[in-house]
């Protein structure tokens, strides 16, 4: 985890400052059809549902920020395990080192919810997000890969490792702020070697302003 | 005693205007000096000094009005010493000289108003009075000469070759106490002159028919035809933006949707999960694909850009504008040529006289 920071940081100091700079806000808010899987000694449970949230951006020529919340509820698609809620929050720091490629750090929290008993999940991540237009300026296509460099559970099973992306695009009509966004994610964990894997994916569909 | 003294005037005058001192020895002082002794009554004198004091004006070209002073003296020295010959010889000469010319008859009694009235009255000429630099616009201008007759008489008045062959008559006719001749620039079949230089020449008739005297003044000629401006280039093409989408963007749309669409069905693979349900991905891959289909119609190669066309048209009809501006400016200007004319000096060409 140190090693992320450290490159984040770096990163960050050798980013040279870009001339006429201005801070750019983004703000965007979105559903996601979310689907949480979980296999545990063979047997799978699989919870889906909708959640809603909501995200920020402020970027300040290679350096921007950003928090993101989700709330929903996900019911069980098998078996008789009790819904749970979802709740999910991120709070990452990043650069860009080139105007298409961002590199990002911080954060990722994730609890579940289920009569009184909350399983927490912090992930400490190291993102990699690539963004171009590709139709004209209007869409553009973005994929993101993360890792958990360091990650914290309240389950019983130690934690191995975790990764996830997201890939989608963004369409922006004229030049108004106004963006639409439709993408599809997903972070798949393994805990305890294996005994223990969480999958939650899902689409996203956003809409959001954004000021360039 | 005051007739000595004033041939001893003449004679240091005579004495003195030798050609080494001749500056020094105004002619103005001789005429001056001729003057007094007419006025003293000692017209030999007189007549010696002004015959000089004339003779050095003339050579030096002295203004018309002072070498007429010292004529119209001498004329009536030549009078009073009783030599009426030459007294009508020197008004002859002076009326060639000047015909507007009169002598005060303050000054001069009537027995010299006399004669040089009947000297006037017969001697046939005309004095040409024109600016020494005249600049005429030949498409509606006009080169303007006055002529000063110093009697009633016929005049013919011509434009001439250097070689004396006629380029075109301007007037012939009689002639009172002036008149003004215009010439249009251009030659009798109104083209523009061809040469640079001409004669204007008026010839006086006597009323018996002969010819009386001859008045020509050269012309030096220059046609002035301003520059016209260059046409402005027409619009380069690094000025105008493509008309029709080249295959970039759309290629760009193609390739860019396939790998993220790839990327979008790839997303579970690339993170470790090998069990997850395509569907999502599967709904999101089609959007980008639908997207990319649609991107890729609307970016396609050879496909008319409005925008582009519009702003070129703009640029080319501005184009258009200036090259109007300049043809009637050029125009304006190859309409607007100018003849300028310098006269010479007169010179006059006497009859052998009766």
């Amino acid at each position: 985890m140190r090693v992320g920071w450290l490159l984040l940081l770096a990163a960050a100091v050798g980013a040279s400052r870009l001339p006429g700079q201005t801070i750019h806000p983004a703000v965007a808010a979105s559903v996601v059809t979310a689907r949480v899987r979980i296999e545990q000694l063979g047997e799978a449970f699989q919870f889906s549902g909708a959640a809603f949230g909501a995200e920020g951006t402020v970027s300040l020529g290679r350096v921007e920020l950003g928090l993101s919340y989700l709330q929903g509820r996900l019911d069980p698609d098998t078996g008789s395990a009790p819904a749970r809620d979802l709740v999910e929050g991120s709070v990452l720091l990043g650069v860009r080192p080139v105007e298409w490629l961002t590199l990002s750090a911080g954060p990722h929290a994730r609890a579940y919810a289920t009569n009184g008993q909350t399983q927490r999940w912090v992930y400490w991540e190291l993102r990699l997000r690539a963004a171009k237009p590709f139709i004209g300026t209007a869409v553009r296509g973005y994929a993101e890969l993360w890792r958990a460099v360091a990650a914290d559970a309240n389950v019983p099973e130690p934690f191995d490792h975790a990764q996830g992306g997201e890939a989608g695009m963004i369409v922006r009509l004229a030049r108004a702020p106004f963006e639409c966004r439709v993408a599809y994610r997903i972070d798949h964990a393994v805990l305890g070697g294996g005994s223990r894997l969480e999958t939650a994916d899902g689409v996203v569909i956003g809409v959001g302003l954004s000021w360039r | 005693m005051r007739r000595p003294l004033a041939w001893l005037g003449v004679l240091g005058c005579v004495l003195g205007a030798t050609p080494g001192n001749a500056a020094a020895q105004s002619a103005d002082s001789l005429i001056v000096t001729g003057m007094r002794a007419y006025k003293n009554l000692e017209f030999d004198a007189a007549t010696l000094l002004l015959r000089r004091g004339v003779v050095q004006l003339t050579a030096a070209n002295a203004p018309v009005a002072r070498r007429a002073k010292g004529l119209v003296y001498l004329g009536a020295a030549e009078l009073f010493r009783g030599r009426r010959d030459s007294a009508v010889a020197v008004f002859r000469r002076l009326v060639v000289l000047d015909p507007r010319y009169r002598p005060d008859q303050l000054v001069f009694p009537p027995e010299v108003t006399n004669v040089f009235e009947a000297v006037r009255l017969r001697t046939k000429t005309v004095a040409i009075v024109v600016p020494r630099d005249t600049v005429i616009p030949v498409q509606d201008g006009a080169f303007r000469a006055r002529l000063v007759a110093s009697s009633f008489q016929t005049v013919n008045v011509t434009l001439l070759y250097e070689n004396g062959t006629s380029f075109r008559p301007l007037y012939f006719g009689p002639i009172g106490d002036s008149l003004e001749v215009q010439w249009d620039g251009r030659d009798a079949a109104g083209q523009p002159v061809p040469v640079d230089r001409l004669l204007l020449r008026v010839a006086s008739r006597a009323p018996t028919g002969e010819l009386a005297s001859m008045v020509q003044l050269p012309l030096d000629l220059k046609v002035n035809r301003p520059d016209t401006l260059p046409w402005p280039h027409a619009p380069a093409d690094s000025a105008l933006r493509p008309e029709r989408a080249a295959s970039g963007p759309a290629t760009r749309a193609l390739l860019g949707g396939l790998l993220l669409s790839a990327a979008v069905v790839s997303l579970p693979v690339a993170v470790g999960s090998h069990d997850t349900p395509s569907g999502p991905r599967v709904a999101v891959a089609s959007a980008v694909g639908v997207a990319t289909a649609l991107g890729y119609l609307l970016h396609r190669s050879g496909r008319p850009l409005p925008a582009n066309i519009r702003a070129n048209d703009a640029v080319r009809e501005e184009w258009r504008a200036r090259v109007a501006a300049v043809q009637a400016e050029n125009a304006r200007r190859l309409a607007d040529v100018r003849l300028r004319v310098h006269a010479g000096d007169p010179a006059v060409i006497e009859a052998a006289g009766p």
